[in-house]
Parts: C-alpha cells; structure tokens; sequence
C-alpha cells in the first residue's frame, strides 16, 4: 500500500505538475467573485463560505479523470489487481493519494484566500475545518465514479452530472459554520458506499 | 446475456399495444373531462388547482418508477435474471418524462399561486436531482460501448441514487418548506373532498396506462435493439 502511495504521488509529483494547475484553478474561481458580484466586504464575506465549496467541487470534477484512467489505458491496474489479491488496498492508497495531491494544497492555500476576502480567524478555523472534513467525502464519491465511468472516456460532463448531485448534501451542510458533525457522517456513509462501489467497478473493468 | 422467453408471450404484448394506447388516451380523456368540467374550483386557488390532476400522479410515478428502477437493478444483481435489467431500462426514459413532467406543471402552478416559477426548497430541489439521477443513469448507459458492464455500472448507479427517493418523500415533513404536505397520503380521513378525488383517481389510472404502454413498447424495443431475444415456441 505505501509503495503504491509513494508511485502515485511520485507519478503526479514528475507529471507537469498536476496539482499546481489544480490550486491555480480552484484560485481563479474565486477570484471572479469580487469580478461577478462587486466588492463589497460584507457581500464577499458571504459569498466566500459558499462559492469556496463550488470551487473544491469543480476541482474535484476536473481531476476525476486522472484517478484510475491512466492506470486503466496503460495496463498498469490489471498488473496491481492480479498482485494483490485484496483490491481495497489500491482504492485506499487512491484515496489518500488524490486527497494528497488535489485537496490538500487548496486546503493550504486556503487560510491565504480567506484573509483575502477579509474573513477573521475565527471563521477561516470553522471553513477550514469544514472543507477538511467534506473534502474527504468528495474525494469517496469521485473515486467511485471514476471507477464506475473507466469504460466511458472522455465524458467528463457525464461525470459531472452523476457526480452534482451526489454532491449536493456536502455543500448544503457546509456552508453552515458549525455543521462539521454533519459532514463527517456524511463522509463516513460514502466511504462505506464508496469503498464497496469502487471495488465492484475494478473488478467489473478487471475481468 | 440472453432472455429466455416465449415467442408467443412477446406476441401477445405486441397485440396488446394497441389496446394499451386506446386505453391509455380513453382515460386521459375521461379525467381531463372530470378535472376541468366536472369538479369544482378550490376556494382559495380557483382553477388554478386543476394543474393539480396532472402534477401529484406525475410526481407519484417519477418516484414510483424510480423506485421500481432501482428495485429491479437489485433483482438483477441478486438473481442473475437479465429480465429485470430489461425492465429497468425500458422504465427509465417513462420516469423521466414523468420527472420532467412534474416540475412543468408545478413551476406552471407556482407561477399564479406562490408568485414565482420556482424556489429553491427541498421538495422542488431534491426532484430536480432525480430528474438528473434519471438522466445520469440513461446516458451513462449509452456512453459506455460494451453493452453488458454497461449495463452493471449503470445499475450499481441507479442503486446509489435511490437515497434520493425517501428525502424527496420526507422532505415535506422533515423540513418547513413551501411545497405543501401529502394531503392524500392519509388513508382514513384525506384532506381532499371527493369531488376532487375521483377526477385525480382517474388522472392516476390514465398516467398508470402511460407508464404500462410505454414501458411495454419500450420493453420489446430493448430487447430486439439488443438482440437478447432467443425466442422459442
């Protein structure tokens, strides 16, 4: 599992450095606000807490094609699934690989953007705590359809409308300050979902 | 993947159709004619509320419909039978036309009655996503080339997106929204007089002979598209 870790973000790490594009993206986002709505403090101390949560969903879309495609093209996920024998192994070392390559640097670059849309301490710990704790949840459901849609390429749109919706409780409870409990539920509910789902599409893509 | 069944059982649903389509536009006929002549207007909403026929079956059999989808997949998964994978397909395009057609007719009845042509409340919201669950599932199918991992994706999908079904059917009575509580729901004593009633009971057959008719031609055109029929005498 810590070999397969260290491949994949070793792999993202030479790859045209995937997750700088990734940071930039969810940075670009979140600068049309004061472009979209004006700049006014107030305004874009509320607009911040939702659009960061739209921004960390888009990111997440964009990079689900290169979760196990690649993989999947060049053979090598046929080669992993034949060695080890218990498949859940690569589907945790993928999760914690795509959260360590595509959430983590929004979550640190984070603190930064916040100061920048004049939130206080206090509010950028309880969006930073929030975002930590949904993000976890996003990363589950975009490994499972990215699992599920390995036979469809090139149909990110597809992947976007199955994976919004399946979104949408994330954003609706992490937009409140104090609801991390909720998220976290929530993201233990679709890592159990997911864990058995990403499982079932290998093996289907596997055979 | 081959359905094993009886030419003359495939037969006898193609005889039917026609009956089915008669029977189908026979009732819409007869509850149109008793929702918008026959009862009377509603107090507060005048006529207005005859939108009302339309709009609750439809959204009863997109969650009906969905929720046969998704017990069919299930079946499928558990007894290996590719009839129900059938069933599931041929049912899915029925409950997003009934979906689409709930949100119409309810942005339609919003318009005069809320003020708007929608809000974003759970009830409303949590529809759409089913309209767009419906649509992930036929189009996911479409877009993945081998017909029969197709068909198990899409299904593990359906599967997922069934969570969907009790928060649209609670959503009314968990959350304080616009959208009014089931007022037919309660079997003993509905909240409905029942000069209302039977025009909606016959609106309730009529979408019922839709979902029938379409489901079945599309039935026979899932299996003759996918080449799954080994018929026998």
């Amino acid at each position: 599992m810590s070999n397969l870790i260290k491949r994949d973000l070793l792999l993202s790490f030479y790859s045209s450095a995937n997750f700088f594009f990734t940071v930039s993206f969810f940075i670009l986002i979140l600068m049309l606000i004061p472009f979209a709505f004006g700049t006014q403090t107030e305004q874009l101390k509320v607009l911040f807490r939702g659009v960061v949560w739209i921004a960390l969903a888009l990111s997440i879309i964009i990079t689900v094609d290169r979760i196990y495609n690649a993989d999947y093209e060049d053979g090598n996920l046929d080669i992993i699934m034949q060695k080890n024998k218990t498949i859940e192994y690569l589907i945790i070392s993928k999760y914690i690989t795509h959260w360590f390559i595509y959430c983590l640097p929004l979550l640190v670059i984070l603190p930064v953007l916040s100061f920048l849309f004049y939130l206080d301490y206090l509010e950028t710990v309880q969006i930073f705590i929030n975002l930590f704790i949904g993000s976890f949840g996003m990363v589950f459901i975009a490994n499972f359809v990215s699992a599920l849609t390995l036979g469809a390429r090139r149909t990110i749109f597809l992947k976007a409308i199955i994976m919004i919706p399946l979104f949408v409780p994330f954003i609706i409870f992490g937009s409140d300050a104090g609801s991390w409990p909720i998220l976290l539920a929530l993201s233990m509910l679709s890592f159990v979902i997911s864990i058995y789902v990403t499982a079932y599409g290998l093996r289907l893509y596997g055979e | 993947m081959y359905i094993k069944i009886k030419n003359n059982h495939i037969e006898f649903i193609k005889s039917a159709n026609p009956y089915l389509i008669f029977a189908t536009i026979f009732a819409f006929v007869i509850g149109l004619y008793y929702s918008l002549f026959q009862s009377p207007p509603d107090y507060i909403q005048g006529d207005s509320m005859r939108i009302m026929y339309i709009h609750v079956p439809s959204a009863w059999f997109a969650l009906m419909t969905y929720s046969i989808l998704a017990g069919s997949c299930v079946l499928w998964f558990i007894t290996r039978n590719p009839l129900f994978n059938v069933v599931a397909r041929s049912i899915a395009q029925v409950g997003m036309v009934f979906t689409l057609m709930s949100l119409i007719t309810g942005s339609i009845w919003g318009k005069p009655t809320w003020g708007v042509w929608w809000v974003w409340d759970a009830r409303l919201t949590s529809m759409l996503i089913l309209f767009f669950l419906y649509i992930a599932y036929i189009f996911l199918w479409q877009a993945i080339s081998n017909k029969e991992l197709a068909s198990k994706i899409s299904a593990a999908l359906a599967i997922i997106g069934f969570i969907n079904i009790p928060i649209i059917k609670f959503s009314v009575d968990w959350w304080n929204t616009l959208h009014q509580p089931a007022s037919i729901s309660k079997l003993s004593t509905p909240s409905i007089d029942t000069s209302m009633l039977i025009p909606l009971f016959i609106m309730t057959i009529a979408c019922f002979l839709f979902l029938v008719t379409v489901s079945l031609i599309r039935f026979r055109l899932v299996l003759i598209e996918n080449k799954m029929l080994r018929t026998s005498n």
